[in-house]
């Protein structure tokens, strides 16, 4: 068993931390909060150094890459910038669902674009109606000739309003199965006849989140990504990878939070000691540090799986579920450590203790990542 | 035109450890390029894509140098190549020592337009390893180096001065110093890190360059300690903020700080 890195991704993790530090120092990026503006410099900083194309093949511009070292990207990224983290990894679905799916044409314009710096690909599943049931949505595709028609609405559309497209999930009402109905469709975002408006959140406030409107919104039918009424196994395809990235960016960011808080129990003086001296703060660091461990063990050996084929049905889940509430305990225990200086805007825990608690919901809630796991198993257990 | 960027490897300053009697352990410390020779290497790489040449990294150091991840982490900053010279006299090399390998490895290398060097070495930072391997050559040797223009068989520099900025032209080869401020160091990037483990290494001994017994350190190093740590006094002045402006006051002046 080995625990280790290879050189090259040790060397690429280094050399991006020395880049965030140039790009995206946490001066710039609590300012970029403050204006909730999309950090569009770093995120060009990244494509130039070649971490945006990552996974993406040479001949659209990217770099091969193992999903173990764009685990430790996202992980890096997520400690030291964790709203790159959070992009980086929602990218990454619609990369893979472009490159597996999408045709040549496609992909050269797109993924290209991607590891250039352009904004990810939106994904648009949710509706007002269709949220953990995802299957619900009732967005439809009419043909029109060698048209397409969109009509519908999206609901937490993140980056639809500033990406150059929108990975669009509609579903043929016709067919009564739902999962044998729906297709995925790339949409441009300056498309006549769509409309967005943003939602206003608790946190994520450089990543934007919007409401689409689509009223007859029209596209070649080679717009079509993969086959026509596939669309529910394509888009299932890839959401595994999805919530590992996720989760790996909430690893850097409850690492980023710990850091801070140790550092300040190191620091803090109160009744003539360091606070750090007193075993209630010893406690906490150590449940800290105990589930930071746990969590970079699970996503890399998911990370792991995945590399060397294997199914991950309920271990992505089991994963997802318990990083997202780890991730928030710790950032949570920086914040109380931190004390009223945790609350404030001066210190990046509060940023991460908002930004985190979005893992519990976003990408699947621990609800669906129960209701996965569960089944699985139990069905196991019944051999 | 043929470049040749010397630059060292140490141990990580962040990994130094202070033992209890105030000497200093190495012994778990990473071994890290030289943070000055960080920008010699850029510049040497700037160089030989402004003119179409060739950059060779050239270290020399005992067994710990010869690390597989040092030599990749040299090669994916740009170098087309690096020799090394791995041997455990080079453990406590001074720079006369130090400067005697360089020059031997270049001479063995068939020489080269410019030899490059970091304003200094990052653990003992004499700043005189450039200069001395330009002395043992017989090149024009310059320092303190913060621009370097490839023109027809020279280059022309700029010499960053306290007051002035002195613009040389120097007939190659040459043996040049860079300031830290020359330029700022590319980071590698996945591609070039994958791409460096292809590069050729060459890795010599002492006995490779002629140079067994023959080369010594002319400097003993006795002892290297931390300087004491004093631990914090934490005084804490509570009272109305004009008189605890002037016990803060006393307190500074009786420290001689103001």
């Amino acid at each position: 068993m080995d625990f280790g890195f290879t050189e090259e991704q040790e060397l690429l993790a280094h050399s991006l931390e020395e880049l965030l530090q140039r790009e995206a120092p946490e001066s710039l990026l609590a300012e970029l909060d403050a204006r909730h503006e999309f950090p569009y410099k770093p995120w060009k900083a990244l494509a130039e150094q070649g971490i945006l194309g990552l996974g993406i093949p040479e001949k659209y511009g990217g770099t091969p890459a193992d999903i173990q070292t764009m685990t430790l990207v996202c992980e890096t990224l997520g400690k030291h910038a964790f709203p790159l983290g959070i992009i980086y990894s929602l990218g990454m679905i619609t990369i893979l669902d472009i490159l597996q799916f999408g045709s040549e044409e496609m992909k050269m314009e797109v993924l290209t674009g991607l590891a250039q710096g352009d904004p990810p690909v939106a994904l648009g599943i949710t509706e007002p109606q269709a949220g953990s049931d995802a299957a619900a949505l009732k967005a439809t595709a009419d043909f029109d000739g060698d048209e397409v028609v969109f009509n519908g609405q999206k609901m937490f559309c993140t980056l639809a309003g500033i990406s150059k497209h929108i990975l669009l999930m509609t579903r043929d009402a016709r067919i009564e199965n739902p999962y044998e109905g729906i297709s995925m469709w790339l949409v441009p975002t300056d498309a006549p006849g769509l409309r967005f408006s943003q939602v206003s959140k608790v946190g994520w406030w450089t990543v934007p989140t919007y409401e689409v409107f689509i009223q007859n919104v029209r596209v070649p039918r080679k717009n079509l990504v993969g086959e026509l009424n596939r669309g529910w196994p394509q888009l299932m395809a890839n959401f595994e990878i999805e919530r590992l990235a996720l989760s790996a960016a909430s690893v850097g960011a409850a690492e980023g939070a710990y850091e801070e808080a140790a550092a300040y129990a190191n620091q803090r003086v109160q009744f003539g000691q360091p606070i750090g001296a007193f075993q209630a703060v010893q406690h906490k660091i150590v449940d800290m540090a105990v589930k930071i461990e746990n969590m970079r063990n699970y996503i890399y050996k998911i990370a792991w799986m995945m590399d060397h084929h294997m199914p991950v049905r309920h271990e992505h889940a089991m994963c997802k579920l318990y990083v997202a509430q780890a991730a928030f305990e710790v950032t949570d225990d920086a914040m109380q450590l931190l004390g009223g200086l945790g609350y404030t805007t001066e210190n990046r825990v509060q940023r991460h203790w908002r930004d985190v608690r979005l893992m519990r919901i976003g990408g699947g809630t621990d609800e669906i990542m129960y209701n996965i796991a569960g089944p699985q198993l139990l069905k196991r257990a019944r051999k | 035109m043929d470049v040749i960027v010397c630059a060292k490897l140490a141990p990580d300053p962040e990994d130094i450890q202070v033992k209890s009697d105030g000497s200093i352990s190495l012994e778990n410390a990473e071994w890290v390029i030289g943070s000055f020779d960080l920008q010699a290497i850029e510049a040497a790489v700037r160089l030989a894509e402004a003119t179409a040449g060739k950059v060779t990294v050239l270290t020399a150091g005992p067994h710990q140098v010869n690390n597989s991840k040092l030599k990749k982490d040299l090669l994916s900053r740009g170098p087309h190549a690096l020799v090394m010279v791995v041997d455990e006299a080079l453990a406590s090399a001074d720079t006369a020592l130090t400067a005697a390998v360089l020059a031997g490895a270049i001479r063995k290398m068939g020489g080269a337009d410019v030899a490059l060097f970091g304003e200094g070495s990052a653990d003992l930072y004499f700043q005189q390893t450039g200069l001395q391997v330009g002395e043992r050559l017989g090149w024009p040797t310059l320092n303190a180096v913060s621009r370097i223009e490839p023109q027809e068989n020279s280059l022309l520099i700029e010499r960053n001065l306290e007051e002035e900025i002195e613009v040389l032209q120097v007939p190659l080869p040459a043996a040049i110093s860079v300031t830290v401020d020359i330029t700022t160091p590319r980071l590698p990037t996945m591609m070039e890190i994958l791409k460096a483990g292809q590069k050729p290494v060459t890795v010599w001994t002492l006995a490779d360059l002629g140079l067994e017994g023959q080369a010594a350190a002319k400097i003993a190093t006795l002892s290297v300690r931390a300087p004491q740590q004093v631990a914090r006094k934490r005084i804490l002045i509570e009272d109305a903020p004009e008189e605890a402006a002037q016990t803060l006051a006393a307190y500074l002046s009786k420290e001689g700080l103001v």
